[in-house]
């Protein structure tokens, strides 16, 4: 009984490690993504998204993030697109109105940091990976986030807009957050 | 038929550019005049797309053929009345000046309304003007008027090429035909 104790408390260790948590500060951190139409690259962001983030260089294991995004918010710079994308056929907003990412752990690859999770968009889950960049500054830090998925993985842009020859299959995905300890 | 001009008639690539363009540029302005039917906005998208490439092609060989015709002497005119050659030259004058504007304000169009402008999915172009939604009418307008007043171009150049080969018997639209062949002997009536 008493190993078994030592044993869990053991395990419990690094989880009581806490990673610092953060709040993100909204007017300077962006969350943005690119793909390509006909060609031409651009750009798009979303105005309304919050992230729950946790995180300690020197202890991944403690570290998390938690974003979800409000759709709707989308802004791309063209009218036309910008009517479209909350529509049925890209992120069905009135059906699915947030995305959610959320790590399932971290790992390294050579000196880069890796965010391994889950996104959920437009009611479908998948695995996504995430590179990251942080930098602390003060009390604080910048945290640089970037990644690519396929938007057809999830349905966006489906029926007669899957023709990935006029909208492209990638989009990438960048973050940019200053974060303020809490 | 040899392929530069002589002196009776239009060679094979002035008479390609002319019918090649001609039709380019008629099909082209009507397809444009149906895009709100395209009925689902990919389908628009598409034909838009479609649309912005043949445009373009027609830009590229009114050019070529403003080249060719710089280097290949044109045939002298048919025999006709002074004003007749004159006003025939000024309509060919304005004609080129049309086909020209039409792709030409097309592409400005595409330009303030800040969409991509791809050939035929191959390449992409870029915006001869910045984005300003507040030209997008106005842009569209112009294009869409200049097909208009190209057509009432064509009433008087049509009218006035099918006049010569009705009335006056003569070679101003055999020689420009794709395989016309030449009235050999003077028209009657037209000792001059």
């Amino acid at each position: 009984m008493k190993r078994l104790a030592i044993l869990l408390l053991a395990l419990a260790l690094p989880g009581l490690a806490a990673a610092t948590d953060y709040t993100v500060q909204p007017g300077t951190s962006t969350l943005g993504f690119s793909s390509t139409f006909q060609g031409e690259t651009f750009q798009g962001h979303f105005g309304q998204w919050n992230a729950a983030i946790s995180y300690d260089p020197a202890n991944l294991a403690a570290s998390k993030f938690d974003v979800t995004v409000q759709l709707a918010s989308v802004e791309t710079g063209d009218s036309d697109r910008d009517s479209a994308l909350p529509g049925e056929a890209f992120f069905d907003v009135a059906k699915y109105p947030q995305a959610h990412f959320v790590t399932t752990g971290f790992r390294k690859n050579g000196n880069q940091v890796i965010a391994d999770g889950t996104l959920t968009l437009r009611g479908v889950s998948k695995p996504v990976s995430l590179q990251v960049g942080f930098a602390p500054q003060g009390s604080g830090a910048t945290l640089d986030v970037s990644g690519a998925v396929q938007r057809l993985d999830f349905g966006v842009g489906s029926g007669e807009y899957a023709d990935t020859s006029v909208i492209g299959a990638e989009v990438k995905i960048t973050a940019h957050l200053q974060l303020a300890a809490k | 038929m040899s392929l530069r001009n002589n002196d009776r008639q239009w060679g094979a690539v002035s008479k390609f550019f002319h019918w090649i363009i001609a039709l380019a540029i008629i099909g082209n302005g009507i397809f444009g005049l149906m895009m709100d039917l395209a009925g689902s906005p990919m389908r628009k998208i598409n034909w838009l797309a479609l649309h912005k490439s043949i445009g373009l092609t027609v830009l590229a060989l009114v050019l070529l053929r403003i080249v060719w015709r710089a280097f290949d002497r044109r045939p002298p005119d048919e025999p006709m009345p002074r004003w007749q050659a004159l006003a025939a030259h000024a309509m060919h004058a304005v004609l080129y000046v049309v086909i020209l504007a039409i792709p030409l304000s097309g592409w400005w169009f595409n330009s303030v309304t800040g969409k991509p402008l791809q050939w035929f999915k191959q390449f992409n172009l870029p915006a001869l003007a910045e984005k300003n939604d507040a030209l997008r009418h106005f842009a569209h307008g112009v294009h869409e008027y200049l097909f208009w007043f190209l057509v009432l171009l064509l009433l008087a150049h049509v009218g006035g090429a099918l006049k010569h080969h009705v009335f006056d018997n003569d070679n101003v639209l055999r020689r420009m035909l794709p395989f016309g062949r030449l009235r050999t002997n003077p028209p009657e009536g037209d000792r001059r």
